[in-house]
């Protein structure tokens, strides 16, 4: 009975797992799936709430996000155990590649279970006053950005290699198999390291990043004391530990296993593996008494507040967040994304408008935004320009950081304005006849005069960068676009005679 | 890590499928070494010109004075079409080919015995966006054929422009290049660059690096570009043409209603011009008003002057 439900646990945990990255594929043109790619992340209650407090109003789409905390607080939590993404790979890495070191003396982890609660209060206190360390932490968003950046090129890397090797099996005639456009993102070496160097701490504790350090685990923790499903273990316990050996959260202490604390609980159902059958799970009256939980000393917890707080008032007075540093007049925000100072709070970098970018366009920050605006998604031309009839960034943004604008709406936004390099543009240098950003130009924003030279109406130019972006001028391009770091709606259009 | 020892793929089991998948394809290559004759019968007529009438009723009436499908598509031949869907923009602003003109286009094709009917062209907007709005992968997909985008540098060949002036080699589509027929389907469209685009300039669409004829120079490379591949047919789609705004519009449109099937790619070109009025002088144009066409001539590609060009006008319905 319980390997069975071991079984169904691993095989729910397999299906949450791939159901998030068939959604992280499924985020690209056409984008028609009806359930949302961003579901994982509609779904962290976490999220929800930081965006909530940051934004100052309730963000339609997170509300599912509070169902899931409405469940866990009467249920307890069965979130982590069953349906985390990040944590069926901890599950999967911890038994493949990261085995937990053998020791001989108990481990006591009290500090850490401690500092779990530090870190949540930093991250809440820097969080409230702009700096998004949270986020980078949240689990779900951390998988996502992960999948999307570190490990989406290499994917599209390896079939595009393996592509010849598969047309020479197809029959020469009719199939033929372009390769798929590379996507590239400049920090994607950073996130891998950290996401393998989160993986690599299981050798220290199974599931170490759950237990210790995760912010949505945190939030669970605080609110799931009151379950209704708890354990119980009747007076067949023969004191063999092995449930508080198995526990791989490390919610049952060894001195008192018949006691556990409800709160930290995965639902994983590993104690159900008891050899005199003596635990169960089962419905029961609410308790606020479990067994000794964390202490928090009055010390830590201002201590943690302090350290977050001072933390983000060192980011904010630092060069690269602060007014001047900011005067980043390269950095444009995709169309439609809420003002620079909101739009890095509400963030989470989780990366799929990167994802869903049909023209990888979008790529991750590392400081050009600054400590606070650390993997927000910003438009870079040279890479990729923004298509003209979508407005896919804005449809799976979780937290609506990037409004959904309609395809219209999006057309008469204005990220920036493009200028004209003229000591480098062939047209004004050469007199050569180029006129590609005439061409490519979606909006009739870039003219030509007598001479066949570009010349660029401001006020129709949404800054979509599609010149900066096929400009044959090599290295840095000959017209670059640039942004006041405020979105306009342009001007309407006037029928230009031609 | 022990996978691999477990799997059954021993390494005598992977050298023999790597060794017959290496050997297959060039078997295939092997049993078919003769290319299709050259030697076509010739129509009553060069350049055909087809008005009034349905999209499919102008195309039959435009092929059928120069010998119809069969003179270029035989039994089992690939076909590749190179159609302009360069842009993300629906079939009624006219920066796109005519939906029902291709899927009649590729349907011929069929009837005249082609084994498969690829549309090809390298897109400038994103080519999903391309497919979908113009309406065209569906209808390619309907009648039959293979829509193939040139976004992926895989699908290219690189190879030496001997009779090029100033473009000396360039990446073309491997397609275009290796398969037993050749059909340009241009749409006339004004230019602001090289004041039209028509059939010569529709092969830009066939190359890697479009921007870096820009930078060369356009015109010259238009033309070094079609000395390549020569096409076997153009039919030029002049049932509505963009005459402002172009090449990516929207801008204003003009019904012509024609349709024009031709061996010759600069007459064709040389006719089309004519559509469009200067906009300094306000005639229309001239052949060698446009640069490409003068150059296409210089190389020997094709009469420029249409007096020297069997031309014929035909009624469609």
């Amino acid at each position: 009975m319980t390997e069975k439900l071991q079984w169904a646990r691993r095989t729910v945990q397999a299906v949450s797992f791939f159901f998030l990255l068939y959604l992280i594929i499924q985020a690209a043109f056409p984008l028609e799936v009806r359930i949302p790619v961003d579901l994982y992340l509609r779904l962290d209650p976490f999220i929800a709430i930081v965006a909530f407090l940051t934004q100052g109003e309730i963000i339609i789409r997170m509300l599912p996000a509070l169902g899931v905390l409405l469940l866990v607080v009467i249920f307890g939590n069965f979130f982590c155990g069953w349906f985390c993404p990040m944590g069926a790979t901890f599950d999967f890495f911890d038994r493949v590649l990261f085995r937990e070191k053998k020791r001989s003396k108990p481990f006591d982890d009290q500090p850490l279970r401690r500092f779990r609660y530090g870190v949540f209060i930093f991250a809440v206190a820097a969080g409230l006053l702009g700096l998004q360390v949270l986020y980078l932490l949240d689990p779900i968003s951390l998988i996502t950005r992960t999948l999307v950046i570190a490990f989406y090129p290499p994917a599209v890397y390896i079939y595009n290699h393996l592509l010849p090797e598969i047309q020479r099996l197809l029959p020469g005639n009719p199939f033929i198999l372009p390769a798929t456009k590379l996507p590239i993102f400049k920090v994607n070496l950073l996130i891998f390291l950290f996401f393998a160097g989160v993986l690599a701490l299981g050798v220290i504790r199974r599931r170490f990043w759950c237990r210790y350090l995760c912010p949505l685990g945190t939030l669970f923790s605080l609110t799931s004391r009151l379950r209704v499903v708890r354990r119980s273990v009747s007076e067949a316990c023969v004191q063999c530990l092995k449930c508080a050996k198995e526990c791989s959260v490390g919610a049952i202490p060894a001195e008192t296993p018949r006691e556990y604390r409800q709160q930290d609980c995965i639902s994983c159902f590993k104690c159900l593996d008891c050899p005199p059958e003596a635990t169960a799970f089962g419905f029961h009256f609410p308790r606020w008494k479990g067994a000794e939980a964390v202490s928090l000393s009055r010390r830590y917890v201002v201590g943690s507040l302090a350290f977050g707080v001072f933390s983000a008032l060192a980011i904010k007075t630092n060069p690269l967040q602060t007014e001047s540093g900011l005067k980043n007049n390269r950095l444009i925000r995709p169309p439609g994304a809420l003002p620079e100072k909101n739009f890095v709070s509400v963030c989470t970098g989780c990366g799929e408008c990167l994802k869903v970018c049909p023209n990888n366009a979008l790529q991750s920050t590392f400081l050009e935004a600054g400590l606070a605006g650390l993997y927000t998604p910003r438009l870079v031309p040279r890479i990729g320009y923004c298509e003209e009839h979508c407005n896919f960034c804005g449809r799976v943004c979780p937290t609506e950081a990037i409004r959904p604008l309609s395809v219209e709406e999006k057309q008469k936004v204005q990220m920036g304005v493009a200028k004209i390099d003229k000591t480098r543009c062939i047209a004004y240098e050469e007199g050569k006849v180029c006129l590609v950003c005439n061409e490519q130009c979606s909006y009739h924003a870039i003219v030509g005069d007598d001479k066949k030279r570009p010349i660029v109406k401001e006020e129709i130019c949404t800054g979509c960068g599609i010149c900066e972006n096929k400009c044959p001028v090599d290295g840095e391009s000959a017209i670059i676009v640039y942004t006041s770091g405020i979105q306009k709606k342009v001007k309407p259009q006037q029928e230009t005679k031609a | 890590m022990d996978w691999f020892s477990r799997s059954k793929l021993t390494r005598r089991g992977f050298m023999k499928g790597a060794a017959a998948a290496v050997a297959l394809p060039k078997m295939f290559f092997l049993s078919s070494p003769f290319r299709p004759s050259v030697a076509y019968a010739a129509g009553e007529a060069d350049l055909v010109i087809a008005q009034q009438g349905t999209p499919t009723q102008l195309l039959q009436a435009a092929m059928a004075p120069l010998g119809g499908m069969g003179r270029f598509v035989k039994k089992g031949q690939r076909v590749v079409i190179k159609a302009n869907i360069a842009w993300a923009r629906t079939p009624e602003q006219a920066a796109t080919n005519n939906p029902e003109l291709l899927s009649a286009l590729i349907k011929m094709c069929y009837q005249a015995g082609a084994k498969r009917v690829a549309v090809w062209d390298h897109t400038c907007d994103n080519y999903q966006f391309c497919f979908s709005r113009s309406g065209l992968k569906k209808v390619t997909q309907d009648a039959g054929g293979d829509i193939y985008s040139g976004h992926g540098r895989n699908v290219y060949k690189k190879v030496e422009i001997p009779k090029g002036k100033k473009l000396k080699e360039a990446e073309f589509i491997q397609d275009v290049l290796e398969t037993d027929v050749y059909i340009t389907f241009p749409l006339p469209k004004q230019h602001f660059a090289t004041e039209l685009t028509l059939g010569l300039k529709n092969a830009m669409g066939t190359t890697w690096d479009m921007e870096l004829l820009h930078k060369i120079d356009l015109h010259q490379c238009i033309a070094d570009i079609n000395t390549v591949r020569k096409p076997d047919l153009v039919v030029v789609d002049a049932i509505r043409i963009l005459t402002t705004n172009g090449p990516k519009g929207p801008g204003k449109t003009e019904d012509i209603g024609e349709v024009c099937a031709t061996t010759d790619m600069v007459a064709v070109d040389a006719y089309c011009a004519s559509y469009f009025k200067h906009p300094k002088t306000g005639k229309p144009f001239r052949p060698a008003d446009i640069r490409f066409i003068k150059n296409a001539y210089d190389l020997g590609l094709g009469e420029m002057n249409l007096s020297k060009v069997r031309m014929k006008k035909v009624k469609a319905a």
